[in-house]
């Protein structure tokens, strides 16, 4: 047993030592790092389009890490590495709430130069452009987007509803009708899901949530707008166990039919229809419903791709010039097509060849052309937790809406005042 | 000193100094860069990084946050502690027991303990959905809503608890048991004593140190959960299920405050020290008794 | 305890603790696409194929072994003796290791991740396999400290007396006598420091940044998309993964037997 342990020990041991020494950099080559959320699919696309890059550009030795998709996950790993001084990540992908504090924090770098405003501004969706343009400069370039969208179900009810009141009618309808059945999935759970829906909520009734650059929540419509879900929860027509539902939860419940309309990211379309799903062929999409009919404002989700401000200028060009090639509409068309993943330039959405491929994706125009970013401010991510919280007891029944909002603003207003100018 | 009390001492100096090295050399550096921390203004948003001295710690005894997430912790603490010990001294007897497929018994039992703590929330997670999930399937009825309701979710993350970690006290008090020589119990039985005075009078007080050290770490973690409870709830519904480490966690990862999430660190492991202080004279005590 | 209550015990343990886990099992066994479903149609390997041929799981699995097993040899070397001469030696300073010892194990682990990781970075064992041990075993030597110290203590002083009388060194009588009567402690711990290195997550994403040297935690993070999380698959993988700790167990519990001190006093 001993000799046994001590041979394995020895095995050990070696292996530890043999582990992948990195390659010292060949003379002229540029090395650089991209750090991604891996692409749900087939791994050759994305291969072909880094190696595409590779063949462009000898004089680049590329490095593609994934990291995990866990937004939460990956913010603490960047926090942690950008904090603790790395200097060996070049390209990072960015959410699209974290833009403005990276930047502040200084860790990513000014892209204007070769990503001028003007020319996002023009080939890019309005919000996605918006949520990267910080004081007139480009910080990071979108890569793909999401937007909360509204699934119905096209065999329980005749249209999809325009109106809050709507769909509060033909929910309960459909439910008197088959008993059992959910009316409205959505995410109560207490994480940023939560954030989404509520501002979801505000805008849908005409609310704004950025003022000079301060975070507000405790208006009229913010009362409305949190009142509103707080409702659908009360009245039954969403089920108790949407306050812990995340997307996921919302999604397998919509796709054993056992609900009517469900508030979710456009990727559940794919599982909704593939083979084998309950209720395929029987989901439309539409834009989320608002006060006064007009289509409701979805929040933006999605990637972006920065350049770490510590890259040193040899590796930054490079760097450049990797995030121009994965944002050009040609990668665009790869990630739409083989990865379901929504383009950030609106002119790839009228392109015959994605209406062709991915005809969900070019259906999605309306959506995403009214996509609309959280509060863009560098301590929204300060603020985004309080808020979180008091949402998530407005939903639960343990605090008035107002009283939460009230509450939510005072902390925003404190952190706020707290920052240095 | 006599000669051999020098030899020993100089004997143990060798004998420890390497697990001195890696505690001091890896463990002390992040715990002192802790307490620094605490007593500084660190947002790293802002660029901000300037002395403060007690202020953080002041800000902490006034914020609601940190005073519902202490009583919280406090609570989850003494409920899974107490539930775990009362499960696994009964558990470590029936592993003591020398029958056929103990071993297998004993691997088996401990599988919730071996499962990745994020995967064993997801499970409890998918469990316990109201509706969909096998334990509302199983008792239907009024179903409760264990993770969107304050007080059930907090009751769901203690059960996930005592589910994930009474193997780990069992063995440890499996580990108690073996120290307890077979002549012991042979002296006994010679007087005649029944089962349960045996265990009672004899296994009881001898199993003492066993208890009080798995009482000791299990104090210890469950102050300072984390995974479990963040992957089931993340600290919801309207944190009621937030612990002192899951408001750390929240301030220093996802807002970036760095000085105050270690203030609030340090704050936990100051009533941690607090808890093993009294428990550790408990221990000593039952140490002079037993001597 | 009699047999049949022992009997009916062990199957009530077995059901709790096993129950949970055994759905667990039917989920990997079950179609992705009836996730929803109350039961399945169908039992399919698939998710086992998936996860081990498109997931590198292996390599997830290879990688944890490694990192696990040195961890838990590290702190057994490490502890072991330190254990016996805080038992059974006289120094002072046993009580400040001891106490060291508790107040690393007493502060939350979040909180150390950033300095660890500018002090593995200065080290230059970030994104290595062994920097990934020298924080296990460190976070790992505390329980291990005080559990083998405990174990040394249960051991009669007379038998390390006699051991002297022979003409033993300390180091000799630790070695060839106490360390084979502390059999029962050391397995335990073994078992102990190895699941907590296995299943240890935050320092494992931290500081491993290359695919190929990612542990089971960390590739289980992974599978998740960015809204999908394939459950068949995280059900195939969790089930993969506590196989070489069910093996491990088996392996190392039958140490844990009593009666080892029975007898020893006597001849």
């Amino acid at each position: 047993m001993r000799r046994a342990l001590l041979s394995a020990f020895a095995v050990m041991a070696a292996l530890l030592g043999c582990s992948e020494r990195q390659a010292p950099e060949a003379a002229g080559r540029v090395r650089l790092v991209l750090k991604y959320g891996p692409l749900w699919g087939a791994p050759e696309p994305f291969r072909e389009l880094l190696a595409r890059f590779q063949q462009a550009n000898p004089d680049v030795e590329l490095v593609a890490e994934p990291m995990p998709n866990a937004s939460d996950l990956a913010h603490q790993l960047f926090v942690t590495a950008l904090e603790g001084g790395a200097a060996d990540l070049d390209v990072l992908v960015v959410d699209v709430i974290w833009v403005a504090e990276f930047a502040r924090a200084g860790w990513i770098a000014d892209l204007s130069g070769a990503f001028p405003p003007a020319r996002l501004r023009a080939e890019l969706l309005p919000g996605a452009a918006e949520a990267v343009i910080l004081g007139e400069r480009t910080f990071a370039v979108p890569w793909y987007v999401d937007v909360g969208i509204l699934y119905w179900r096209t065999d329980l009810v005749p249209r999809a509803p325009r109106t809050y009141h709507e769909l509060r009618s033909l929910a309960r309808a459909a439910m008197a009708r088959s008993p059992g059945l959910a009316g409205f999935l959505w995410q109560g759970r207490q994480y940023e899901g939560l954030d989404c829906n509520a501002f979801e909520a505000i805008w849908g009734h005409g609310g704004e949530t950025l003022r000079e650059g301060r975070l507000v929540v405790d208006t009229p419509e913010g009362r409305a707008g949190v009142g509103w879900l707080r409702d659908l929860v009360a009245s039954g027509v969403s089920p108790p166990s949407v306050t812990s539902a995340a997307e996921e939860d919302s999604r397998r419940r919509f796709q054993q039919g056992e609900a009517v309309f469900m508030r979710n990211w456009p990727y559940a379309l794919g599982e909704l229809e593939a083979q084998g799903s309950p209720v395929r062929g029987r989901v439309g999409i539409a834009p989320l419903p608002s006060e006064g009919g007009a289509p409701g404002p979805g929040a933006l989700g999605g990637w972006q791709l920065a350049v770490s401000a510590r890259s040193p200028p040899p590796r930054r060009a490079a760097a450049e010039r990797l995030v121009a090639h994965l944002t050009s509409p040609d990668a665009g068309l790869v990630l739409a097509l083989d990865y379901a993943r929504n383009p950030a330039r609106r002119a790839l959405y009228e392109d015959p060849r994605l209406r062709a491929g991915a005809p969900r994706i070019a259906a999605l125009l309306p959506m995403v052309e009214r996509a609309r970013p959280r509060p863009v401010s560098p301590y929204y991510q300060l603020v985004a937790d309080a808020l979180q919280g008091e949402l998530s007891a407005a939903l639960t029944g343990l605090r008035s809406p107002e009283e939460a909002l009230r509450r939510a603003q005072r902390q925003a207003d404190r952190i706020a005042g707290a920052a240095p100018p | 000193m006599t000669s051999r009390a020098a030899e020993d001492a100089r004997t143990a100096w060798r004998l420890v100094a390497p697990a001195a090295v890696l505690l001091g050399g890896v463990a002390l550096y992040p715990v002192a860069a802790g307490f620094v921390m605490g007593l500084e203004r660190v947002v790293l948003v802002f660029h901000e990084h300037r002395f403060v001295g007690l202020a953080n710690y002041r800000a902490l005894l006034a914020d609601d946050r940190f005073l519902a997430a202490l009583a919280r912790t406090a609570y989850f603490s003494a409920v899974a502690v107490g539930a775990e010990l009362l499960l696994a001294l009964p558990l470590a007897l029936v592993l003591d027991r020398a029958v056929r497929g103990r071993g297998l018994l004993r691997a088996a039992v401990l599988i919730p303990w071996a499962i990745p703590t994020a995967v064993s929330a997801k499970l409890w997670a998918w469990l316990l959905e109201p509706g969909f999930g096998l334990v509302a399937r199983l008792w239907p009825g009024t179903p409760v809503n264990w993770l969107g309701a304050p007080a059930p979710a907090l009751h769901a993350a203690i059960l996930l608890d005592v589910w994930k970690t009474t193997p780990f006290v069992a063995l440890v008090l499996l580990a108690g048991l073996q120290n307890i020589s077979a002549d012991v119990y042979a002296a006994a039985a010679v007087d005649g004593a029944s089962r349960w005075r045996t265990f009672r009078a004899i296994t009881l007080p001898l199993l003492r140190p066993a208890i009080l050290l798995a009482l000791l770490f299990r104090s210890l973690d469950a102050f300072r959960v984390f995974d479990a409870v963040y992957v089931l709830t993340a600290g919801g519904p309207a944190n009621a299920t937030e612990t002192l480490s899951v408001y750390a966690y929240k301030t220093l990862v996802r807002a970036g405050d760095f000085g105050y999430g270690a203030a609030i660190s340090v704050a936990t492991f100051a009533c941690v020290a607090l808890l093993s202080g009294v428990l550790l004279a408990v221990l000593a005590r039952g140490a002079e008794d037993a001597a | 305890m009699s047999r049949a209550r022992h009997a009916v015990a062990a199957g009530a343990f077995l059901a709790f603790f096993l129950g949970p886990f055994a759905w667990q099992a039917l989920t990997s066994l079950w179609p992705e696409a009836e996730l929803g479903r109350a039961f399945p149609t169908a039992l399919t390997l698939r998710s086992y194929a998936d996860v081990l041929a498109a997931r590198d799981f292996g390599r997830a699995i290879l990688n944890s072994v490694v990192v696990a097993g040195a961890s838990t040899a590290l702190a057994l070397a490490v502890g072991a003796p330190a254990a016996f001469a805080v038992a059974k030696l006289e120094f002072r300073g046993r009580r400040l290791l001891l106490g060291t010892a508790l107040a690393v194990a007493m502060f939350p682990p979040i909180a150390t991740v950033s300095p660890l990781y500018v002090t593995l970075r200065a080290l230059g064992l970030l994104d290595r396999l062994a920097g990934l041990v020298l924080p296990d075993a460190t976070f790992a030597l505390p329980l291990t400290l005080w559990l083998l110290t405990t174990t040394f203590r249960a051991i009669p002083d007379e038998i390390y007396r006699a051991a002297q009388a022979d003409g033993c060194t300390p180091f000799q009588a630790f070695r060839l006598v106490l360390l084979p009567l502390a059999a029962p402690g050391l397995a335990t711990a073994a078992i102990l420091v190895f699941i907590f290195s296995w299943n240890e997550l935050l320092f494992a994403l931290t500081f491993l940044a290359t695919p190929s040297r990612r542990t089971v935690p960390v590739a289980i993070a992974l599978f998740s998309g960015e809204h999908l999380e394939p459950w068949g698959e995280i059900a195939a993988a969790s089930i993969l993964a506590t196989l070489p700790l069910v093996v491990l167990t088996l392996a190392f519990q039958r140490r844990i037997v009593s009666g080892l001190t029975a007898g020893a006093v006597k001849g």
